[in-house]
């Protein structure tokens, strides 16, 4: 049999490097929430178009011979990623959920649905369905390992993990610190309220998508040079996967989608140890029925007070 | 007492109707009517994850049907391909089975390409006695099961799987190999048969799974590191995730030979995709590679000039809708009279058929290829060069 104990600080770094990356996709799913109180199934769709964006770049970058300056290459990446899914973000609420607000609260749900339907075969017939490679290795050396306790830590890991660090101190600082985060915690409130306090609603909700959506372009980059390939396909786990992780952590609450993200990227890495590879996705759905039966409002969330 | 008005009209009409019918005759011996067109059916994974493969696929049959249409197609009767994209999927897969097996005008099926989709299919393309003549599906149960239908160019996967092994232990010499499978019919079967015979040679052999949707491997190949194997075999569909598999095995220090099956010789997805880390690589072959065969030559460049690079079941494809063409051509001398019956009957009767293969071409009973080979690759400067060869035979069972 293999060695399980020799295994474990390797599974640690293997889930705390996608954990991060859930954890950006779970903040952006969870501000969403916050503000619309809905569910934004296009959320995964919006990761995959920010990994393909960051995929159009690095061709560009290949095709000039720019990609010698490795960091511009990945800032460029980073940056086109970001603006790409911010607009993306901003015009699916435009046109897909702004027209159904203040409707039935399942209208905007089916027409997520839609949205990421519609997305995903739009990435396909762009690509006709083929796998696009990254060529991570030009941007950052595969054979940097920094080894730890048994554990390999590759730098594309570590740069992984220092994005997602910096990504959340400054959403934190923009949260806590500035008008806009002020508006949005705000609006998550009691939108209503937000409403007569003077705060136009209506904006601080399409830049909550963008914001929201940013993440996920980011997320999309990262997960890109980590998986060193980006397919349509890969936006329906992801999408999965945020809105595990923020139920989990408590849906709404931003530090839930922070260790909401962690646990599920350690339970899919742990689940190995214990289950066939196979089924790590089963363990995580698994952690998902178990927080809805033990804490339905989630690690971090308050339960639902009703309204009147 | 009025007299029936309408008798006379009758009459007059009865007679002008039977006017017409003859001079329709008349011109009909003058001026034959046009033949009506017969139709092939092409299933195969046209989107999806394997889509490249399956539109290759797809125009190396539009091809060979165009050429067959240039020179008179089936005895004077256009040939039409009727595309049944299956995307991989089983599921998928019987539905458009089923829609081929309604459109009576359809006399056989080039495809599909999956192992898995043909297994779901093969009852539904039994049912309607429609012949199907598969370029790559591998599973050996597929021309076990008894399906007079089926028919496939390719050798079975418990030749393959057993050549691999030999090749592995002859060559290799490994301690400790580990086998990923990613859990499809086709995959998971083949690492099926490599494993006993692995065993047999007194091998070590660990089994982990993935499935087909899996992005991140990190999970499993730290699993594999821990065991330390001197042989990684893929059992795998797709050469993208592969290649994906094989660089994230290297960032995770995992220091191992790799060996895969024919569905991983793909250069552009692997090899390329691998960034010069799927280099010395091995991969096993249901085919010579087309680029070695004189006789492919001129289809090779006329495929490339027209769709682009071609993957790996392109020359398949091609050869797999000449013969089912062939078979039409002898099914009936009058062309009306052409059948999904005949042909399965004229399908079973090909004998010695010598296209682009590099191999003469005939079924046996159960409708499984006959004097193929298996070849051995190995990626060496970024391209594959053949290695080993060994007579496809099968176990008996």
């Amino acid at each position: 049999m293999e060695q399980l104990l020799a295994q474990v600080p390797q599974q640690i770094v293997n889930g705390i490097t996608l954990g991060s990356v859930y954890a950006l996709l779970a903040l952006g799913y969870s501000m969403v929430y916050g503000v619309l109180k809905m569910l934004n199934f296009a959320h995964g769709n919006v990761f995959m178009a920010g990994a393909f964006a960051g995929w159009a770049i690095l061709s560009l970058f290949q095709r000039s011979g720019l990609i010698a300056i490795p960091a511009l290459a990945l800032a460029a990446m980073a940056l086109a990623a970001i603006a790409a899914t911010a607009l993306l973000g901003a015009a699916i609420e435009r046109f897909a959920y702004r027209p159904l607000r203040g409707g039935s609260r399942l209208a905007p749900l089916i027409s997520a649905l839609g949205v990421s339907i519609i997305l995903e075969n739009a990435a396909m017939l762009l690509t006709s369905g083929r796998a696009k490679a990254i060529p991570t290795e030009l941007l950052i050396p595969q054979d940097m390992v920094v080894h730890v306790a048994g554990a390999a830590i590759s730098a594309t890991r570590l740069a992984m993990l220092g994005t997602s660090i910096l990504t959340m101190v400054i959403l934190d600082a923009v949260v806590l610190k500035t008008k806009f985060g002020r508006a949005m915690r705000a609006t998550s409130q009691d939108a209503e309220a937000a409403e007569y306090m003077g705060i136009r609603t209506s904006l601080v909700i399409s830049a909550t998508f963008m914001l929201g959506s940013a993440l996920a372009g980011l997320a999309g980059v990262m997960i890109g040079l980590y998986y060193t390939q980006v397919d349509f396909m890969i936006g329906f786990s992801a999408g999965m996967k945020a809105f595990t992780a923020a139920v989990l952590g408590g849906i709404g609450s931003f530090q839930g989608a922070v260790v909401g993200g962690l646990l599920l990227g350690l339970a899919e890495s742990f689940g190995v140890l214990i289950a066939p590879p196979v089924y790590k996705d089963a363990i995580v759905f698994a952690v998902l029925i178990l927080t809805l039966i033990l804490r339905p409002y989630g690690l971090y969330g308050k339960p639902q007070q009703s309204r009147a | 007492m009025m007299k029936n008005p309408g008798g006379k009209l009758k009459v007059i009409s009865l007679a002008l109707a039977t006017v017409a019918l003859l001079l329709m005759a008349a011109t009909g011996v003058v001026r034959p009517a046009k033949l009506s067109p017969i139709k092939i059916g092409a299933a195969g994974p046209y989107t999806g994850d394997v889509s490249k493969i399956g539109l290759d696929g797809l125009n190396a049959i539009r091809m060979a049907v165009d050429e067959a249409n240039a020179t008179g197609g089936i005895g004077g009767r256009k040939i039409e391909i009727v595309e049944a994209d299956d995307a991989a999927d089983p599921s998928k897969a019987i539905l458009v089975a089923e829609r081929l097996a309604m459109d009576r005008a359809v006399i056989g099926v080039v495809g599909p390409m999956n192992s898995a989709t043909a297994q779901a299919a093969l009852p539904t393309y039994q049912r309607a006695g429609l012949a199907i003549i598969s370029q790559s599906a591998t599973n050996p149960d597929l021309t076990e099961m008894g399906y007079k239908v089926m028919h496939r160019i390719c050798p079975r996967d418990d030749a393959q799987g057993p050549a691999s092994a030999r090749f592995i232990v002859e060559t290799l010499k490994p301690k400790t190999v580990y086998i990923i499978d990613d859990k499809t019919t086709y995959g998971q079967g083949l690492s099926d048969q490599v494993e006993p015979a692995l065993k047999a040679a007194g091998v070590r052999v660990l089994r982990g799974q993935i499935s087909m949707e899996d992005r991140d491997f990190s999970p499993i190949l730290t699993r594999v590191k821990s065991s330390a194997p001197d042989l990684v075999y893929l059992g795998l569909a797709n050469p993208a995730q592969a290649a994906s598999l094989i660089k994230q095995a290297a960032g995770l220090g995992l220091k191992s030979a790799y060996m895969g099956g024919d569905g991983l010789k793909e250069k552009d997805q692997l090899i390329d995709g691998a960034a010069g880390l799927a280099e010395g690589m091995f991969v096993t072959s249901i085919g010579r590679d087309i680029k070695e065969i004189p006789e492919a030559r001129e289809f090779i460049r006329k495929f490339e000039s027209k769709y682009g690079a071609m993957s790996v079941f392109g020359g398949q494809s091609y050869e797999a809708a000449c013969i089912l063409i062939d078979a039409a051509r002898r099914a009936h001398s009058d062309p009306m009279k052409i059948t999904r019956a005949n042909v399965i009957a004229a399908l079973g009767k090909t004998r010695d058929y010598r296209g682009i293969l590099g191999f003469p071409i005939s079924f046996d009973s159960k409708g499984d290829v006959v004097g193929a080979n298996i070849f051995v690759y190995q990626v060496k400067g970024g391209n594959f060069v053949p290695v080993k060869e060994y007579p496809a035979t099968v176990p008996a069972r």
